[in-house]
């Protein structure tokens, strides 16, 4: 799937060359901030200035919004793509978006005003999105469903991350250092990045493709990284061939600066063979853009591989992590060749894509069938197994309680759980109690909503008001719907995809090309899916069906 | 003590909600990580804030807090020696 435009819209630039340059010159704009967003502690983030929000903001759209237009806008210039094509996408990846607007009306909103006439997806997989919104363009490419796939990511910042991920005690008040040993943690970082994928230009004889890409969780904890790296390793094996391991300039590494991250991609770089390929690692240029990260790593990779030259990992200086890996404070020169980007994040996800300059190889898939092993659906006041009415007396969120005591009662972790994982989880476990499940091990989990974590979102901000300011890392977490996917993976040792998607509504045929995509081409043989809206109390469904592969 | 003891354990349940465990349930000698309650990572930085939110108690680095959270006792021992409010 070819790559036919692309921009960056950070506080370095606005267009991808200024962005380039201004990286290739070694610029950064980190710098520590004290009492802005009403956060006493000080931290460290790279944020656009007011001139910059000024020049981005457009009329009747949030800064949010702003930014995802303003980006989408400019790398449509590049192209020639018919945005209104019933066979033109936009896929967006964001962790949070506007916050108190649920991504999917923000989505929904910014598409009709670029002249989208397709229903936007949301990718919300926390910090993978911006990967894994590339590999859902690339199967969904695939099954000839579209001929232009636009994917943006984007996130800004604000009181509600920078407080949730100090009480996580996961930043840095200084600009980070990533993969040195003297790391303390992550820097935050505002931006939006854009990647048009077509099938109908060629700019060049010979473009950039991106060939493959794969999703594995590592079954291991909600926020911390597996220590062998097992989800990233997987993930790695996926995309490359011996012929690709060869090809490789150089691996894009997520690179937070945080203890755990680092250490386990450098695990999972040496575990795989790719000791000696050269690595960039750009948070010391941007920080953590989140939503963005994933595409402007992408982007900022191929242009590197092109020039053979890759810029000093900023803040780099000496190696602090256990695995072999080749980076640098200086500029490397690498040999014109392929691209392995990599990325974990929250919720256990990790993702990996390949990148080859090349002659367009048009590979059409056609979506596999499925066959589905069991379901339930939970209402406030309903429980059905395979179609067959489960007696319960509670209503609402102590109906969830209730059937955990009843039916599951082993897994005290169930407490610890938000409404929309304690949901997910129950459902889960009656889903798959029914059937021999006993080979999960590659057993996906893909789940959709409109409304993505309201309910953690509304709790979390109880905790950050002014005057009662004690922000919960525990609540916090919960603020990734993809969180629930994890949860899901941890308790039945899946090691395959976890994916989250948000949708403008319930769509059976939309969700359902997404899943059968999802398992062309995957060695899956099960996968957990469905449907599950959580707006409050008193206010979920749930939709899940356990499915295979038909042969 | 006894009754800094006994509070302690109610706000510990609270804010890692332990629904199912009562006070006489935790023995405060017994550690509270790994085995016993199975606390993670994130438990630990949640007793991080609940020290700070109620005896104003602020740790300086995130890993001061293996000592002092071994167990219900030492965790009393140091809010009794430290706490502000």
């Amino acid at each position: 799937m070819k790559i036919v435009a692309t921009n960056i819209t950070s506080p370095l630039g606005f267009t991808t060359r200024q962005n380039l340059e201004a990286v290739m010159h070694g610029q950064s704009h980190l710098h520590t901030w004290q009492g802005t967003f009403g956060i006493p502690e000080p931290f460290c983030a790279s944020l656009f200035s007011d001139g910059q929000n000024h020049e981005l903001q457009v009329p009747d759209m949030t800064r949010f919004q702003s930014l995802v237009y303003r980006s989408v806008s400019e790398a449509l210039s590049h192209s020639n793509i018919n945005v209104a094509s019933s066979r033109t996408l936009l896929v967006l990846s964001s962790t949070k978006g506007d916050i108190t607007t649920p991504l999917s009306i923000t989505a929904t909103k910014i598409a009709a005003k670029l002249g989208f006439t397709t229903k936007p997806i949301v990718v919300c997989n926390a910090c993978t999105s911006g990967v894994c919104a590339q590999i859902l363009a690339l199967r969904l490419f695939q099954t000839g469903a579209y001929d232009n796939i636009v994917v943006c990511g984007a996130d800004l910042q604000g009181k509600f991350i920078v407080s949730g991920f100090q009480s996580l005690k996961a930043t840095s008040a200084h600009p980070c250092r990533p993969f040195d040993m003297e790391r303390n943690g992550l820097n935050l970082g505002e931006a939006a990045a854009t990647i048009i994928f077509s099938r109908e230009q060629a700019p060049e004889k010979q473009s950039w493709n991106l060939l493959s890409g794969d999703i594995r969780n590592d079954a291991h904890h909600i926020s911390n990284p597996s220590k062998t790296a097992e989800g990233s390793y997987r993930s790695i094996q996926a995309v490359l061939t011996p012929e690709r391991k060869d090809s490789l300039s150089l691996i894009s590494v997520h690179g937070t600066a945080t203890m755990y991250n680092d250490q386990m991609e450098s695990v999972a770089i040496q575990r795989s063979g790719l000791s000696d390929v050269p690595v960039t690692a750009l948070k010391g240029y941007y920080g953590h853009t989140m939503g963005a990260t994933g595409v402007i790593e992408t982007i900022l990779a191929i242009h590197f591989a092109d020039k053979g030259r890759i810029p000093p990992s900023r803040g780099f200086s000496e190696l602090g992590v256990s695995g072999r890996i080749n980076i640098s404070d200086q500029t490397i020169t690498t040999h014109p060749g392929s691209v392995l980007k990599i990325i974990s994040g929250f919720g256990g996800c990790n993702a990996a894509l390949y990148l080859e300059r090349c002659q367009e190889s048009e590979t059409r898939v056609t979506p596999c069938g499925y066959t589905t092993l069991s379901s339930v659906s939970i209402t406030t006041d309903t429980v059905l197994c395979d179609g067959i009415s489960v007696p319960t007396t509670q209503q609402g969120r102590a109906l969830l309680t209730e059937i955990y005591k009843t039916h599951i009662a082993d897994y005290p972790k169930f407490y610890k759980m938000d409404l929309l994982s304690r949901l997910v989880f129950v459902a889960s476990e009656m889903l798959t109690r029914s059937k021999t499940f006993n080979d999960a091990d590659d057993c996906s989990v893909i789940l959709f909503n409109r409304s993505s974590s309201i309910v953690a979102d509304t709790e979390y901000m109880q905790t950050i008001q002014p005057g009662n300011y004690y922000p919960s890392p525990s609540v916090f977490v919960y603020t990734l719907p993809n969180i629930c996917t994890g949860e899901i993976a941890i308790r039945n040792n899946c090691h395959g995809e976890t994916s989250f998607y948000i949708l403008p509504d319930k769509d059976c045929e939309l969700m359902d090309l997404i899943v059968r995509a999802s398992m062309t081409g995957n060695d899956n043989s099960h996968v957990i899916t469905g449907w599950v809206d959580c707006n409050s109390d008193q206010d979920f469904e749930i939709e899940l069906k356990l499915i295979t592969r038909n042969i | 003590m006894e009754e800094l003891v006994l509070q302690l354990k109610q706000q510990i349940i609270k804010t890692l909600n332990l629904e199912e465990i009562t006070p006489d349930d935790i023995d405060p000698a017994a550690p509270l990580f790994g085995e016993g309650l199975g606390l993670d990572s994130i438990d630990a930085l949640e007793l991080i804030v609940m020290l700070e939110k109620y005896y104003g108690i602020r740790l300086s680095s995130p890993a001061q807090g293996k000592e002092i959270f071994k167990s219900i006792d030492t965790i009393a021992q140091y809010v009794q020696k430290n706490r502000t409010k």
